[in-house]
């Protein structure tokens, strides 16, 4: 029996509901054929794959082990968790959803603090005023260790926080956090702002693979299919069908539109008859349309797509490239 | 199945012998007059990371006790001895002590788990021959190793704090100044930005810092609570409304066009590219300083500087093969005088055995009052292997 391909993917909140509707969308419905309190699930109508349900935390140590393949997680996590990042996995794609940023914040209070070199000087100030050092509650110990190191920051401690970070200096256990944070409600609600250049890393849910676990033929295959339809379903997403005939329908009437908006021509120039299809962003769809029909077009039709599946691979090619 | 065998006993030889080398070599610092002592391996990990920065945290093996506490497997052995000698009820009068033991430290090269023997010597007044010692003391370990000639890089933190200090700069760049000491591409960034001007960019302070010219302590803070409650700000968080204050009226007095004058900044980097042998880099010292008019404010470290070269001359040490540079820092916060590194010179750049002066520590540590305190390690496998 040949070693399943293990996909592990949030098991709560909305991480699971953008994750489960991700792959749902890329033509790959997650199911859970022993009831919805399972933790192990598999892929609709594809053999060989086993679906993990963990935390996003789990997952990404599970990547570093390579005790499963492939992961949906936050990139924070990873470089949070993982000090070699680049050794142990594959960022294949960012997912478009799962936006966070880790920022450092400091109490609004502190109006002589807006930027980096200001925490320095206020950090040294601290500890010639207070006989100790100012502490930086986070659950992000690596990335502001580095972060503040490459800001010349160097008198602070970190105290490590589990949850409810940004409550810490209000409840007197900390001076300042570092934290992820969506909108910045939260950090508000808790009377602290963001320092301005104190964006450590913006962050968003990728698609990783784990380059440790056991790669063997059958697991990579079923990676390719998986890829495959991301990306086909990626690429879907990024254009709308376009189509119309006319017989002023020329090469060179294609290659301006190229020029215009940015289209694509998955099938060539225009036939015989004068029948084109083209592939264009949404954004340009209605200026692409009125430039046909000024051009003699009677009738254009867009659609949306479902799939563009094309003869390269680019995720595979980078999960190969990598592993 | 020969073959293996003699490569076990081979092994079994060499580890035997590198012990009794190290063994011998504490010995004689018993001998000397400095009692051996074992400090627990498992520490607390807060006066590591609390001394040493936070930097350090990636190197240690940390865990927790079941009530939370944090500990660490000694990643070195001088915070605790200074540790034991604080709770051992001597504490500010002088004792001196050596070791040898394993410390801990995860390494990109070689195993985490290492031998250092070293020493540490607490409370003594006489520093010049103190530090002296220490130096004489860590050449007889490579000595004693068979290295008869080391590189030997020595420097002095306390001459840039006195020259630091004796500068007419505002407070805060001072501190910033000193703290940068030991990361120098940090401070070649500070004199670039206070070559500049302090508050360029920073158009946001200026309504602030103007209203705060001239202000003194007590309405710099009632503007900075107005300010405050304006915002409906409650909770400050940490720093007091003074402190806010303080920081502004510093900035304030900085003023918008304050910069760092060019001739101090001269005076820094010509400081700082002094080096060579002692004599020669004090003669050089000495006439920056009286250039500079800042003779009595440097001449307490200098005097210290070459009195502790009379020392070493005494203890034999030939002063010409000691590399001086006033730049030199060894990367650590609580050195507060006298450093110095003994390296191989035909082997890696790492020291064999380093040391310094850390007469701040001690308080750090909670001591009531400062102790002067100074010691060394000795990497003992980077010795033997060197010896091998």
């Amino acid at each position: 029996m040949t070693v399943p391909l293990i996909l592990a993917v949030p098991a709560k909140g909305r991480l699971q509901e953008n994750a489960e509707a991700f792959f749902g969308r890329a033509g790959l419905p997650l199911i859970k054929p022993r009831g919805a309190r399972d933790y192990r699930g598999a892929v609709a109508g594809l053999d060989g794959i086993e679906v993990a349900y963990l935390s996003a935390s789990e997952i990404t140590s599970q990547l570093a082990q390579g005790a499963v393949h492939l992961g949906v997680t936050g990139e924070d996590l990873v470089r949070e968790q993982m000090p070699d990042a680049d050794k142990r996995v594959v960022l294949i794609e960012a997912l478009g959803f799962g936006h966070a940023n880790v920022v450092v914040a400091v109490p609004q209070a502190w109006i002589d603090v807006r930027t980096m070199a200001d925490v320095d000087d206020v950090a040294t100030a601290f500890r010639h005023t207070h006989g100790r050092k100012m502490r930086v509650a986070t659950k992000y110990i690596n990335l502001t260790r580095d972060f503040f190191s490459r800001h010349g920051v160097i008198d602070y401690r970190i105290v490590e926080s589990a949850g409810a970070t940004e409550g810490a200096p209000a409840a007197g256990t900390a001076e300042l956090i570092v934290d992820i944070t969506t909108t910045g409600t939260t950090l508000a609600a808790n009377a602290l702002k963001i320092v301005e250049d104190g964006t450590i890393l913006r962050s968003q849910a990728n698609l990783v693979a784990a380059r440790g676990a056991e790669w063997g033929g059958p697991q990579r295959e079923l990676a390719r299919v998986i890829l495959d339809r991301i990306a086909a379903q990626a690429r879907a997403r990024a254009f709308r069908e376009v189509r119309a005939r006319f017989a002023g329908c020329d090469t060179k009437l294609v290659d301006e539109a190229r020029e215009k908006f940015a289209i694509e021509t998955p099938f060539g120039g225009p036939t015989s008859s004068g029948m084109l299809t083209l592939h264009c962003p949404p954004t340009q769809v209605y200026p692409l349309t009125g430039f046909l029909r000024e051009r003699g077009a009677e009738a254009v039709s867009v659609a949306e797509l479902d799939y563009v599946f094309s003869k390269d691979n680019p995720l595979y090619a980078k999960l190969e490239a990598g592993l | 199945m020969l073959d293996a065998r003699r490569d076990k006993d081979m092994d079994a030889t060499t580890a035997q012998t590198k012990d009794t080398r190290a063994e011998a070599l504490v010995a004689s610092y018993e001998r000397a007059g400095y009692a051996r002592v074992q400090p627990a391996i498992l520490q607390p990990a807060e006066p590591f990371l609390d001394l040493s920065g936070e930097d350090i945290r990636k190197r240690m093996f940390l865990t927790a006790s079941p009530n939370g506490e944090e500990l660490c497997l000694r990643p070195d052995l001088t915070i605790p001895v200074s540790r034991d000698y604080l709770a051992s009820g001597t504490a500010g009068k002088p004792a001196s002590y050596c070791y040898l033991g394993p410390v801990f430290r995860h390494r990109a090269n070689g195993p985490a788990e290492f031998l250092q023997a070293g020493i540490e010597s607490f409370g003594r007044a006489d520093k010049a021959a103190a530090d002296a010692e220490m130096l004489a003391l860590g050449l007889e370990a490579t000595a004693h190793y068979g290295l008869a000639e080391p590189d030997i890089q020595i420097g002095d933190v306390a001459l840039f704090a006195a020259l630091i200090s004796a500068l007419d700069l505002p407070a805060a760049w001072k501190r910033r100044l000193v703290k940068d000491f030991n990361r120098k591409a940090n401070l070649a960034q500070d004199l670039d930005r206070l070559t500049l001007g302090g508050s360029n960019g920073r158009p946001e302070y200026q309504g602030v810092l103007a209203a705060l010219a001239g202000s003194d302590p007590k309405g710099a803070q009632r503007l900075v609570t107005d300010l405050l409650s304006i915002a409906g700000i409650t909770a400050v968080g940490g720093r007091s409304v003074g402190e806010i204050a303080d920081r502004f009226l510093e900035q304030s007095a900085l003023g918008a066009s304050t910069k760092l004058p060019r001739e101090v900044r001269g005076l820094i980097e010509r400081f700082l590219s002094i080096q060579g042998e002692p004599d020669d880099a004090a003669a050089e010292l000495r006439a920056l300083a009286l250039e500079a008019q800042m003779k009595n404010a440097l001449d307490p470290a200098l005097d210290l500087f070459e009195n502790r070269a009379g020392f070493l001359a005494a203890h034999g040490v030939d002063l010409k093969r000691l590399r001086f540079s006033t730049a030199f820092g060894r990367g650590f916060d609580y050195y507060t005088g006298f450093v110095f590194e003994i390296t191989d010179p035909k082997g890696s750049s790492e020291p064999l055995v380093a040391g310094g002066r850390y007469d701040g520590l001690l308080a750090r540590l909670g001591a009531a009052e400062a102790i002067s305190a100074v010691g060394f390690a000795v990497w003992i496998e980077r010795l033997a292997g060197g010896a091998a």
